[in-house]
C-alpha cells in the first residue's frame, strides 16, 4: 500500500505542483487543469500508438499542456472573462480536442505498447526480482519530481519568478515595476497546465490507459491535496512550499487509500468516498479561514481591462 | 455488504474453535473448501443498474458452486484514476482472485496485477484493449467474460421486421465499449447496404437534444451497450415514440418499461453468472492462461422483448415466428412474461 500512495502522490503531486502555481503563486482560478490533465494522457497515447519513443511523448505531452494555458489566458486577458468562465470554457473544448487526439477512441490501452513505466517494471522484475516492482517506480518517480521541484525553486529564485511571485499578491506592484503583468500571468498559467498534462501522462502510464473521462475532479483533487499540505506545514519559503504541495498530495492519496480499505470498520463504503472528499476540503478551507465569498467573488468578476489591480475596487469599468 | 461478508468467516472460525479444532468444519454449502479462506476482489466502474446485476449474478454462481470466500467490493465511483488504487489494495491483500467490471478497471488490473488471476467482467472488446490477444485462451494471468453483442445479427433481425433502410445510432464518446460497437455498427451496415447516421453524447443530458436530430434522419435507432445512453433512455424513447419510429435496444431491463419497440439481449445478471463461472474454474485449479475468454453465445443468455403499443403506433407487423420466440410481450402498457 506504501508504495502505491507514493506512487500515486508523486504523480498527482506534479499536477498539484501546476495547481499550486496558478492559485496560490498567481491566485488564478483555473479550471483548465480538469481538461488538460487528459490531455497530457491522450497525447501521450496518440504518440505511442504512432510508435514514437516515450521521452519524446512525455515532452509532447507537456507542449500540449502550455497550449492549453495559452488558450486560457488569452481567454482571459483579451477578451476579459473572468478566470473561472475562461477555465471551464477551454476545459470544455478540451474534450473534444482529447478525442481528436486519440482518434476519436475513448480508452486507449497499452497493455501492448511499451511505455517508460512498463519498461521500469520489467527492469526491476528481471534485475531484483525479490523487491516489488513497484519501488523501481518509486524510485523513478522520486528522481524525476526532485528535478521538477528543483527547477520550479530555481525558477522562483529568478528575477521572473519573483515577479510572478509579486502579482498574485500585488498586481499593482508589477506593473509599477515596468512589467507587463498578462505575459508574466500567460506564463504561469502556460507552466501550471503543463505540468498537469505531464502529471495526466504519468497518470496514464500508471493506470495502463489513457482515458478521456479521467479529468473529472482532477482540479478538486489538486486542491485538498493544496490545502493538506498548506494544513500540514507552515511556511513563506518557496522550496517549502513546494514541498508541502507533494506532502499533501501524499496525504491526499493516502486518505483515500486509507477510506478505501478500512471505511468499511465504520460503515463506509467505497460509494460515500466522494462524500468524504467534499467533507475534507471543506474542513481545510475552514481551518485555514479563507472567506469563500470573496473567494468566489473575486474569481467571478470581469478581469479589468489592462494592467490593474484584479481585486481594486473602482477601477473596474 | 461488508458486515455480513465479513461476519461469515469469523462465524465459521468459532465454529471451528468450538469444535476441538481436529474436525471439518461444517460449512453451509456442501463441497465447500473451508480450510482456508478464500478472498475474492470485485471492483466496478461505477454503480449502475446493468453492473450491479452482473456483480449479483457472480456472488450467486461462485456461492452456487459451493464456495464461501469474504468478498472485498469495491467502486471507482466513475473516475478512472482510482482504477490503479483498487488494484493495488487488491495486491496487498492477496485477493484469490481480482474481477474487473468494465474495461478500464480491466486494464489497469491487468496492467498491475500480474501473480493474481484476474478475471474481467462485461469487456465489449477484449483483443483491442490489449487484455487478450485471442479469445482461445486467457494470457498470463487474465481471463474473462466477453459481452461483445451479437450485433449482426440484432441489425439483421431489426431490419427484417421493420424494414428500415436508415439506422440511427447514439452513443457516449467517452465510453470505449460504444466506440468500438461503432466499428461493428458500420461494418454490418455496409454489408446490409443500410445507411448509417451517428450522433455522439458526452453527458446523459445530452440524450434528448442527440435524440431529435436522430429522429428525422433515421428510420428505427439501435441502442448498444452505453452506460450513459441508458441512465437518460425516457428521454430518447420520448422523441421517438412521438415520431412513431422503432427502437431496438440490447437492455432488458429498460425495456420493460415499455417504449422500445424491441429488445433483444442478455440478461445482465446471465453475464454476471457467466463470470462467476470463469472465476470458479481458477477456484477449482485452473490456470487463467488456459480459460478461453467466455462468450455469451447460448440460446437461452439472450432474451427477447416486443412492445405490441408501438409496433401498432409505428405501423409494424411482426411476424408470428418471433413473436413465439419473444420472453416478454408489453400490450397496453402490461407486461407479460411468457418464458
Amino acid at each position: 500500500m506504501i508504495q502505491g500512495i507514493l506512487i500515486e502522490g508523486l504523480i498527482y503531486g506534479i499536477m498539484v505542483l501546476g495547481v499550486f502555481m496558478e492559485f496560490r503563486i498567481l491566485n488564478f482560478c483555473d479550471m483548465t487543469v480538469d481538461g488538460s490533465f487528459p490531455m497530457g494522457a491522450c497525447i501521450l497515447a496518440a504518440c505511442l500508438t504512432a510508435g514514437l519513443p516515450p521521452l519524446f511523448a512525455l515532452l509532447l505531452a507537456f507542449a500540449g499542456g502550455l497550449i492549453a494555458g495559452v488558450i486560457t489566458s488569452l481567454i482571459y486577458t483579451r477578451l476579459r472573462i473572468p478566470d473561472l468562465l475562461a477555465g471551464i470554457l477551454t476545459m470544455t473544448m478540451l474534450y473534444s480536442v482529447n478525442l481528436r487526439i486519440m482518434s476519436n477512441k475513448a480508452n486507449v490501452s497499452f497493455l501492448k505498447i511499451p511505455t517508460v513505466f512498463s519498461g521500469i517494471t520489467k527492469y526491476m522484475e528481471t534485475a531484483v526480482p525479490q523487491i516489488s516492482s513497484d519501488w523501481g517506480l518509486v524510485l523513478f518517480l522520486i528522481l524525476t519530481v526532485a528535478v521538477l521541484k528543483g527547477i520550479l525553486d530555481l525558477f522562483f529564485h529568478t528575477d521572473f519568478g519573483l515577479t510572478m511571485g509579486a502579482l498574485g499578491a500585488n498586481e499593482q506592484m508589477v506593473v509599477s515595476q515596468g512589467v507587463n503583468p498578462q505575459t508574466v500571468r500567460m506564463i504561469g498559467i502556460c507552466l501550471g497546465n503543463g505540468l498537469a498534462a505531464l502529471s495526466g501522462a504519468f497518470a496514464a502510464m500508471y493506470n495502463g490507459f489513457a482515458d478521456v473521462g479521467s479529468g473529472t475532479g482532477v482540479v478538486v483533487s489538486g486542491l485538498a491535496s493544496l490545502m493538506l499540505g498548506e494544513f500540514v506545514l507552515r511556511s513563506n519559503h518557496i522550496g517549502l512550499q513546494t514541498l508541502r504541495v507533494l506532502i499533501g498530495s501524499a496525504i491526499y492519496r493516502g486518505l483515500m487509500f486509507f477510506g478505501r480499505s478500512y471505511g468499511y470498520k465504520v460503515g463506509l463504503t467505497s460509494n460515500d468516498l466522494k462524500l468524504i472528499t467534499g467533507l475534507l476540503i471543506i474542513l481545510c478551507l475552514a481551518l485555514s479561514n479563507v472567506n469563500l465569498f470573496t473567494f468566489i467573488k473575486e474569481h467571478t468578476t470581469r478581469p479589468p481591462k489592462s494592467g490593474c489591480c484584479k481585486t481594486g475596487a473602482g477601477d473596474v469599468s | 455488504m461488508k458486515k455480513t461478508v465479513m461476519f461469515i468467516p469469523a462465524l465459521l472460525l468459532n465454529v471451528f474453535l468450538f469444535a476441538g479444532g481436529t474436525k471439518e468444519t461444517p460449512a453451509t454449502g456442501s463441497k465447500a473448501n473451508t480450510q482456508k479462506t478464500i478472498k475474492i476482489g470485485i471492483a466496478k466502474i461505477v454503480t449502475h443498474p446493468a453492473l450491479d446485476e452482473v456483480e449479483r449474478g457472480t456472488v450467486d454462481y461462485i456461492k452456487q458452486a459451493g464456495f464461501n470466500p469474504v468478498y472485498d467490493m469495491q467502486n471507482a465511483n466513475g473516475d478512472v484514476n482510482t482504477a490503479a488504487q483498487i488494484a493495488s489494495q487488491y495486491k496487498q491483500e492477496k485477493v484469490d482472485v481480482a474481477v474487473a467490471i468494465a474495461t478500464p478497471i480491466a486494464i489497469a488490473f491487468a496492467n498491475s496485477i500480474k501473480n493474481i488471476p484476474v478475471v474481467f467482467g462485461t469487456v465489449t472488446d477484449p483483443i483491442g484493449a490489449g487484455l487478450v490477444s485471442t479469445y482461445d485462451h486467457g494470457e498470463g494471468n487474465v481471463t474473462g467474460m466477453c459481452d461483445a453483442n451479437p450485433t449482426e445479427q440484432q441489425i439483421t433481425l431489426f431490419r427484417e421486421i421493420t424494414g428500415i433502410k436508415t439506422l440511427g445510432y447514439i452513443y457516449t464518446s467517452k465510453e470505449a465499449s460504444s466506440v468500438s460497437t461503432l466499428k461493428q455498427i458500420e461494418a454490418v451496415c455496409t454489408k446490409l447496404g443500410l445507411k448509417l447516421e451517428v450522433q455522439t453524447i458526452q453527458s446523459s443530458s445530452e440524450v434528448k437534444q442527440a435524440a431529435e436530430t436522430m429522429v428525422n434522419r433515421c428510420d428505427g435507432i439501435y441502442l448498444s451497450t452505453d452506460n450513459t445512453l441508458f441512465s437518460a433512455l425516457p428521454a430518447l424513447v420520448d422523441v421517438f415514440n412521438r415520431a412513431k419510429k422503432p427502437i431496438f435496444s440490447i437492455d432488458l431491463t429498460t425495456a420493460k418499461n415499455g417504449g422500445c419497440f424491441m429488445a433483444h439481449g442478455f440478461n445482465w445478471y446471465k453475464t454476471g453468472l457467466a463470470t462467476g463461472e470463469v472465476v470458479v474454474r481458477i477456484l477449482k485449479g485452473e490456470k487463467p492462461a488456459q480459460i478461453p475468454v467466455r462468450f455469451m453465445t447460448k440460446n437461452d443468455d439472450f432474451e427477447l422483448l416486443f412492445d405490441l403499443d408501438q409496433a401498432k403506433s409505428c405501423g409494424i407487423t411482426i411476424p408470428q415466428k418471433y413473436l413465439d420466440q419473444a420472453n416478454y410481450l408489453i400490450e397496453n402498457r402490461k407486461l407479460t412474461t411468457k418464458k
